[in-house]
């Protein structure tokens, strides 16, 4: 059984090359049919946007979360209630709404983005503490302890690791949750008018066009599958 | 039992917290250029008025405008016969202390309100001298009447009683009496209001030039609608004619805010009015019934769904069948539902087509996460459910409620989600307020749901949940 789970995972390099492989491929894609009509020209500029966007959001994401829900995991217990208040307060609206105030009030598309990469950080915070805690509850060998008193080192090794799946999953859909916010946002008539080129009103206009909307979900699709298989963990753990 | 009041006043202090932060959201999206329909509120502060604005420094302004002769004069003479007798305590004192020249503009500016406070005619106050003599003498004589008790009597009786004298006596205070008639309206509750409602709104017309009135034969429904759309127009313009002094001056930094405007239509009942006239509690009773039945489908149907989804691909053997299943929940999890909407299903569709997408996507985004969280323990799918339920409360519900507000959208279905699009879109505070509210009190409800069908479990020794 464990030769078997080892032959299902990939190593780190494999999936990175083929996540590398699948963007390069949307890519090549998109430059060959940019010049064909200007709604495949904005497919085109749309991919572009999915992609760095959504890699700068999983960074800023990463950035936020990372020391968040460690410290509200194993902290001080302030840090656990400003994250979990924090959380309640983002995540009680639909983040449609957020992320269409945040475009309508950021004077650029960078503050915009990381706006997003920083509600996204908030969000897997959560998640990141919500694992540690339960992977401790869960531990028989676990005693109670704060982040000061445990060795970093050891800290990182045996309960980071582990704990950073949800976080993983979530990171993976990072094109894909940019990309239905900002077609919500155009359907609901909420996207600025000097907005960048983007898949949402390829995605959320009233009438799309069929073969760019098609490529643009397709796009979405794939870029959502290599994320996951880059952040699949090993079966052997 | 103390967790419980924790955990509501946890609740509570979230939903004071978010109204501040969605008012602070939408009067931030209200700022844009071409706003097609700004708030009558815009003008003023959102949260903290540092300098309030009554009729005291409106009325001085005002004065000092005319008496100058500078070029805003003009406007000067409309913003002071529209204040009316409610300026007539701080202006007429001041007339003194002018200049004959700047004293005979200024009374001169208030022959509109002499007219309209029926006490003179037209030829009367033809020129500066005579208009001047006129409201010398008309303080001397009738100063006495400018008091807050004697203008509440006066109301009071007309309110009591119709009587011809009552109404010219406040109506010769003009806007002074506005805040005493503004109050006795009162609630109209039975026919019996009726009568009291038609008195005051007439004297209240009277003296605003604005036709709400309350006709002969008028039903109690009728009468209501006189009474609120008198109590809007005072939310809206009721500080111009308050003297802003001690307490009231240091409430007002706070009341005469956009925020503070909606608090009190809110504490009004029916969270206020949406810019169509409706009550926005009723337009949150109609979108409540479709967004709590796709939440529902989204949690009772989709929820398990994904839970059996991640057992199947649990029990598979065969890398094809897991990959092809991994594949196809991230492929449902990721496409937007819009598109999925848009390319697939025609809007006439309906509910059926969005309660197969909440399905499917919860379906699809629940195995995802729960499949990557059962990966590293030898736990079951429900298990899992179960035991990840609190991240995955606190993650699902902006995710099922955004789906929601999209197949709302797409479909024309009569939710909040879409109410609440389209309101701020529209710029409607009170109906963006009212539809958000709500969809944050059931994402929050969600989350402390989840909260608590979590299985006990040996908690840290510092009091971690």
């Amino acid at each position: 059984m464990k030769d078997a789970n080892v032959r299902e995972s990939l190593s780190a390099k494999r999936r990175l090359l083929m996540a590398a492989a699948a963007t390069a491929l949307l890519i090549a894609l998109a430059t060959l049919l940019a010049p064909l009509s200007p709604e495949l020209r904005a497919y085109a500029r749309g991919l572009a946007f999915a992609v760095l966007a959504g890699l700068s959001i999983t960074l800023v994401a990463f950035v936020v979360a990372l020391p968040l829900g460690a410290l509200a995991a194993s902290g001080p217990r302030v840090f656990d209630a400003a994250l979990r208040f924090a959380c309640d307060l983002v995540g009680s609206l639909p983040t449609v709404f957020v992320a269409a105030v945040l475009w309508a009030g950021s004077s650029s598309t960078i503050r915009f983005v990381c706006a997003l990469g920083v509600l996204r950080g908030l969000e897997q915070a959560w998640l990141l503490r919500c694992e540690i805690v339960r992977l401790e509850a869960e531990d028989p060998e676990s005693v109670p302890h704060g982040l000061g008193r445990t060795p970093l080192l050891a800290f990182l090794r045996r309960r980071m690791s582990i704990a950073l799946g949800p976080l993983f999953v979530s990171a993976s859909f990072s094109v894909a949750w940019l990309t239905a916010l900002d077609a919500a946002v155009s359907q609901a008539g909420l996207r600025p008018a000097n907005a960048v080129a983007t898949w949402g009103p390829l995605l959320g206009s009233p009438q799309p066009s069929p073969l760019p909307a098609l490529l643009a979900a397709g796009s979405v699709a794939l870029l959502t599958v290599a994320l996951h298989a880059l952040f699949r963990p090993s079966r052997a753990v | 039992m103390r967790a419980a009041i924790r955990r509501l006043f946890g609740i509570a202090l979230t939903l004071i917290a978010l109204s501040v932060g969605m008012f602070w959201a939408s009067a931030n999206y209200a700022r844009r250029p071409n706003n097609p329909q700004p708030s009558p509120f815009a003008a003023l502060p959102v949260f903290f008025n540092p300098r309030p604005i009554g009729v005291r420094e409106l009325s001085r302004d005002a004065v000092r405008a005319i008496a100058r002769g500078e070029p805003s004069a003009r406007a000067a003479q409309a913003t002071l016969a529209r204040l009316g007798g409610a300026a007539l305590p701080y202006v007429l004192p001041a007339l003194d202390s002018l200049d004959p020249r700047s004293r005979e503009r200024v009374a001169l500016s208030l022959t509109p309100v002499a007219l309209r406070m029926e006490v003179a005619r037209a030829d009367e106050l033809a020129d500066g001298a005579q208009a001047v003599l006129f409201w010398t003498r008309f303080w001397q004589d009738r100063a006495i009447d400018f008091r807050t008790a004697s203008v509440r009597h006066l109301t009071s009786r007309l309110a009591e009683r119709s009587i011809a004298l009552r109404r010219e006596d406040l109506i010769h205070v003009d806007t002074f009496a506005l805040p005493a008639l503004i109050e006795d309206l009162g609630r109209v509750k039975s026919a019996t209001d009726i009568p009291r409602v038609q008195r005051l709104s007439s004297v209240l017309s009277h003296i605003t030039g604005l036709p709400v009135v309350c006709p002969p034969g008028a039903g109690v429904a009728d009468a209501r609608a006189v009474v609120d759309s008198w109590l809007e127009f005072w939310d809206l313009h009721g500080s111009e004619f308050s003297a802003l002094d001690g307490p009231r001056r240091l409430a007002s930094t706070f009341v005469e805010t956009q925020y503070g405007k909606w608090l009190a239509a809110v504490l009004r009942g029916g969270l206020g009015r949406t810019q169509t006239g409706d009550r926005a509690l009723d337009l949150v009773g109609r979108g409540l019934a479709t967004t709590s039945f796709l939440l529902f489908v989204g949690l009772g149907v989709g929820f398990p769904l994904g839970v059996a989804w991640t057992r199947f691909e649990r029990q598979r053997h065969q890398f094809a069948t897991r990959a092809v299943s991994a594949v196809a929940g991230t492929v449902l999890a990721a496409i937007p539902c819009a598109t999925f909407v848009r390319l697939f299903a025609a809007s006439s569709a309906g509910l059926p087509c969005a309660m197969l997408l909440v399905t499917v996507t919860t379906a699809a985004w629940v195995s995802r996460h729960l499949a990557r969280s059962t990966m590293s323990q030898s736990v079951t799918p429900i298990a899992a459910a179960f035991s990840v339920s609190a991240p995955l409360g606190a993650t699902y519900p902006p995710f099922v409620l955004s789906a929601i507000v999209l197949v709302e959208l797409i479909f024309r279905l009569p939710g909040l989600g879409r109410t609440a699009a389209l309101s701020l879109a529209c710029g409607d505070v009170n109906a963006w307020m009212a539809a958000s509210l709500a969809l944050a009190s059931a994402s929050l409800l969600l989350r402390h749901a989840a909260d608590l069908i979590r299985p006990a479990s040996p908690r840290p020794a510092t009091g971690r949940p």
